[in-house]
């Protein structure tokens, strides 16, 4: 056995460590997620204004403020008992907002912090092995996603395009957001009662032209056919076989050609989607393409027969049809994207929140039991000695909690929600993957279902903005700070990397006495519980090869691919992963009743 | 006008500054100055070690978004190399059988050291640094070592430190008042809130410049205009008097003289007295909450996100982001401060007066900046 340990596990929203047993055969046997950060912001909101939490939630994160700002809004909405009232308007402008936000923190996700990993060294030592082609492959992939301050070799590596453009539309897109919430990050405008400002008439064609530029990005580098062309084959393909014939007829017709003429660039059709699509699973790839080479990803972070985990989606982007209110408690059902949870074997069932618990046996946190989130006190260590994440796996080895879903753990993200709209796309892949042998959800479909759902998103964004929104509409209902006294509000949403609650309550003074958040990245990286079953995260670690493209060069223990994809994969935020303490015991273990 | 075109305005004391930015226009300021800005990077072989302490990753976030100059300009085609920075670089921490693998070229871990020990380099801060449990800084850790240890090492031998955003320079959000601030302990580099008594620097024992760029997160034209400012030397990081105020802050954009509020694109309503009671109107703000004339900062010229908005402009009440009591000094954000204290405990009863008229309400407002901006301020005048 070899210990690998990464730490930091790098480009991804804070302090990620990820511990692994590996065999002679270099395949990972055992593995532990450590959050290594404890900073307590849900305490810090105690004895205050509710509305203020808004905003400070939203510095739980700086890359997913927005996911916080909304859940945040409708847990105060709740609180106020104006759920029901908001206007329209202030709706269509939330969702905006949000999806704006989405969008970003996926073109973030995908171009900076993922594809860099596909400008590995071990992939050019793999795709010169296979000649010219591959050199040609090796030398798109680095042209496009080779990241700032790179060497090879002691070379420096020019930033590839696509990274370097990806960088100009993520600035491009919060820009757009700022000017209708302010600023980003950490956006203005979602309070309760509705939005700070009513989106003018001018502002509506900016943020058009702001999608003209965006769209123009995706166009020319995200995908190498027209947006409207790949939504109508995929996303509303007549059936999940439908959408991979199409997506396999696509990339043959690349594929014919370039391997001829080892021109892989955009101009022969190869958007940065396609890349990923073909070259990123060897079911697709070699199996059904017929390429020489692929990086199997779809043999990387994926679950066996054993695993024990179900996939959760709380719904998000309120149903602005239908006019004014929501109710927090139900709107997954008919927002566009639906909440649901579906168990390992792939049956959608109807969430029911209820059935979340949280435990702490593997975290730094003293006391135990398997509780609803609001009903338990988190109480961390508070000595230096206790703090220590090289134990075995019995030990405490993280600051995450463990959330479970009726006792199981639970994968949260663009795969769960692209599962819960039976997305045809990526369902038809998990279909054809599932068939072939392979877990239908690993890192390749975990990237197909972000860049899929991004590009779902801007068709609906400029529905929100072009024919939903009306500038002479209700932006905001009044409140006062006496309507949240003695009272309690629940606000689910889902952040651009997975499910995401707020569970707020007040005093007979309006101010918060409990506040709580379960938070995507807890579910995705959460550590075993007490009964040893371990997080999703280190359940998809275990079997995964250590090195690149199935150990194929040799094992290299010390180029851990494999650890590296599939943390990422999740688009873990380990800043609103870690929950907060209460050191003090001022507040007694409270049962709160979830309506 | 021809004037403030050949100005070098990283030389210009604030009032100038003020007085030629609100002559021509920030964004044309800018514009005007950005060849110069562009060419103070292109000049410099600058390495720049980015480190994240206790943060949001919202700063790293803000400063992606930079335009002038864009950080594709500042990072790639001119010579400012980021050496290390956990978001952005390729590498990560990889340890096989307890000791460090591979190379820096893929090895962060080994990557920060070696630029550690080469020295040259200018330290970026990002979020705050957890003294507890104990003092042990044990609450963040990074590769097997505490961020305080790593933090110490870095900070020794660096030219000098920027502090990026609330939490790095005074603690921001990690700060905020509960009864756990005790046992996590966080500290800015310099400072803990307003007390430069208990930044981190202060406990490590280690004497560096420190430059703060408040907010949450900050500006990224405050932090690419001071790194290019210091880098060309327009700044000596070793004699800041006159260049930042008394929380470091630099005065080009915190002015001591001036407040958020001057400047507040809703400073009309101000001032024909037009005072929203309720959120989502035209009107000023002060009424539901706004803490603009309590907040050092020039948003209101310059501006966030490519200029296109700001907080007050898109409805929002300021909530004083840039004040080193951030987020405390401001709460309740959404209340008027005739309700509450506010600024370290200083009552700005003042401000209550306003309403009854625009002479009234410039005095009043006068007033409670005099309350709040202490007498060093006032003389510096």
């Amino acid at each position: 056995m070899t210990r690998v340990v990464v730490d930091p596990l790098t480009r991804i929203e804070g302090h990620l460590r990820v511990s692994t047993e590996v065999d002679e055969n270099g395949v990972i046997t055992e593995a532990k997620s450590s959050g290594t950060l404890f900073r307590g912001l849900e305490r810090i909101l105690l004895n205050r204004d509710p509305r203020d939490a808004a905003r400070y939630t939203q510095r739980v994160c700086g890359v997913c403020p927005t996911g916080h700002a909304l859940a945040s809004a409708n847990a105060l909405d709740d609180l106020f008992g104006v759920a029901e009232q908001i206007p329209k308007d202030a709706l269509v402008t939330r969702n905006i907002i949000a999806g704006l936000n989405m969008a970003a923190s996926h073109a973030t996700h995908i171009y900076v912090l993922w594809m860099p990993d596909i400008v590995n060294p071990a992939y050019r030592d793999a795709l010169v092995t296979v000649g010219d082609t591959g050199n040609a492959i090796w030398n798109e992939l680095l042209g496009r996603f080779a990241p700032i301050s790179y060497k090879l070799n002691g070379t420096a590596i020019t930033p590839g395009t696509a990274y370097i453009n990806a960088i100009k539309e993520k600035k491009r897109i919060e820009e757009a957001m700022a000017l209708i919430a302010g600023k980003m990050p950490h956006q203005m405008s979602t309070v309760v009662g509705g939005v700070t400002y009513p989106p003018t008439v001018a502002d509506i064609g900016k943020l058009s032209s702001y999608y003209l530029q965006v769209m123009d990005f995706i166009n020319g580098s995200t995908l190498g056919v027209d947006t409207t062309t790949w939504l109508n084959n995929t996303f509303r393909a007549s059936s999940p076989q439908n959408a991979v014939k199409f997506l396999q007829e696509h990339l043959q017709g690349l594929v014919d050609k370039s391997l001829t003429t080892n021109d892989f660039s955009h101009a022969a059709g190869w958007g940065d989607v396609e890349m990923l699509a073909a070259f990123g699973s060897e079911l697709v790839g070699e199996k059904l393409l017929g390429l020489p080479v692929s990086f199997k990803l779809d043999k990387v972070g994926g679950y066996s027969k054993e695993s024990n985990v179900g996939y959760l989606s709380f719904g998000a982007f309120y149903d602005v049809e239908n006019g004014e209110g929501y109710d927090p408690l139900t709107f997954g059902e008919k927002s566009f994207i639906k909440s649901a949870y579906i168990n390992s074997a792939g049956e959608k069932q109807s969430f029911d929140q209820s059935k979340i618990t949280e435990e702490t046996s593997h975290g730094f946190y003293d006391g135990e039991g398997n509780l609803h989130p609001l009903e338990g006190i988190t109480d961390p260590v508070k000595t230096a000695a206790e703090i220590d994440y090289t134990g075995d796996s019995t030990s405490k080895y993280t600051w995450f909690k463990a959330p479970r879903y009726d006792g199981i753990p639970c994968e949260t993200g663009p795969i769960s929600r692209m599962m819960a709209i039976d997305e045809p796309l990526t369902t038809g892949l998990m279909n054809a993957l599932s068939e072939n042998g392979y877990s239908p959800v690993n890192v390749f479909t975990r990237m197909v279902a972000r860049a899929q759902e991004l590009l779902i998103l801007t068709e609906q964004l400029l529905k929100w903005v072009t024919v939903d929104l009306d500038p002479n509409g209700k932006f905001y209902v009044h409140t006062d700070l006496s309507m949240a006294k003695d009272s309690e509000g629940v606000g689910l949403w889902e952040a651009p990397r997975g499910a995401l609650g707020h569970w707020v309550k007040t005093g007979s003074d309006s101010k918060i006495t409990n506040y709580q958040m379960i938070i995507p990245t807890t579910w995705n990286l959460s550590p075993r519980d007490a009964s040893g079953v371990p997080g999703p995260m280190e359940q998809c670690l275990v079997g995964t090869k250590i090195s690149a493209i199935d150990n194929l060069l040799k094992v290299d223990y010390a180029n851990p691919t494999g650890i590296f994809h599939t943390g990422r994969s999740f688009d873990p935020c380990l800043a609103c992963a870690v929950h907060t303490i209460d050191l003090t015991k001022k507040n007694k273990p409270q049962t709160y009743t979830i309506v | 006008m021809e004037k403030a075109v050949k100005t070098d305005f990283f030389s210009m004391d604030r009032r100038t500054f003020l007085k030629v930015v609100g002559a021509i226009g920030a964004s044309a300021f800018l514009g005007l100055h950005q060849t110069e800005i562009t060419k103070a990077l292109e000049l410099s072989k600058t390495k720049i070690i980015w480190l994240h302490g206790a943060e949001c990753t919202g700063c790293s976030e803000s400063f992606v978004d930079a335009s002038n100059p864009d950080i594709v300009q500042a990072l790639n085609k001119l010579s400012v190399e980021i050496v290390y920075h956990e978001t952005l670089l390729a590498h990560q921490g990889i340890f096989v059988d307890g000791s460090p693998a591979n190379t820096s070229e893929l090895n962060s871990e080994m990557l920060l050291d070696e630029a550690i020990e080469e020295g040259g380099y200018v330290l970026v801060v990002e979020g705050s640094i957890p003294n507890g449990p104990e003092g042990s800084g044990k609450y963040l850790m990074i590769g097997e070592r505490t961020f305080k240890e790593i933090f110490e090492k870095a900070a020794k031998n660096a030219n000098f430190i920027v502090a990026v955003g609330a939490c790095a320079a005074y603690g921001g959000i990690t700060c905020g008042d509960s009864d756990i601030v005790d046992l996590t302990d966080f500290r800015g580099v310099a400072f803990q809130k307003e007390d430069k008594n208990k930044g981190m620097l202060t406990v490590l024992n280690i004497d560096k410049p420190v430059i703060n760029i408040a907010g949450c997160p900050a500006h990224p034209d405050w932090v690419m205009l001071t790194l290019a400012a210091a880098i060309l030397g327009k700044i000596d990081v070793n004699n800041l008097d006159g260049v930042v105020d008394q929380y470091n802050r630099p005065l080009v954009f915190f002015p001591a003289n001036s407040t958020m509020h001057d400047n507040c694109p809703r400073r009309g309503y101000y001032d024909t007295g037009r005072l929203d009671t309720e959120l989502a109107g035209p009107g000023c703000l002060l009424k539901v909450g706004c803490k603009g004339p309590y907040t050092r900062s020039d948003c209101g010229l310059r501006k966030w996100n490519g200029g296109v908005s700001m907080c007050t402009q898109a409805g929002s009440p300021c909530i004083s982001c840039c004040e080193p009591g951030f987020p405390d000094s401001a709460s309740p954000f959404y209340q008027m401060a005739e309700d509450q204290p506010l600024m370290a405990s200083v009552s700005a009863g003042t401000i209550a007066k306003v309403g009854a008229g625009v002479a009234v309400l410039g005095v009043a407002a006068h007033a409670a900046r005099r309350i709040v901006f202490n007498n060093e301020d006032e003389k510096q005048e």
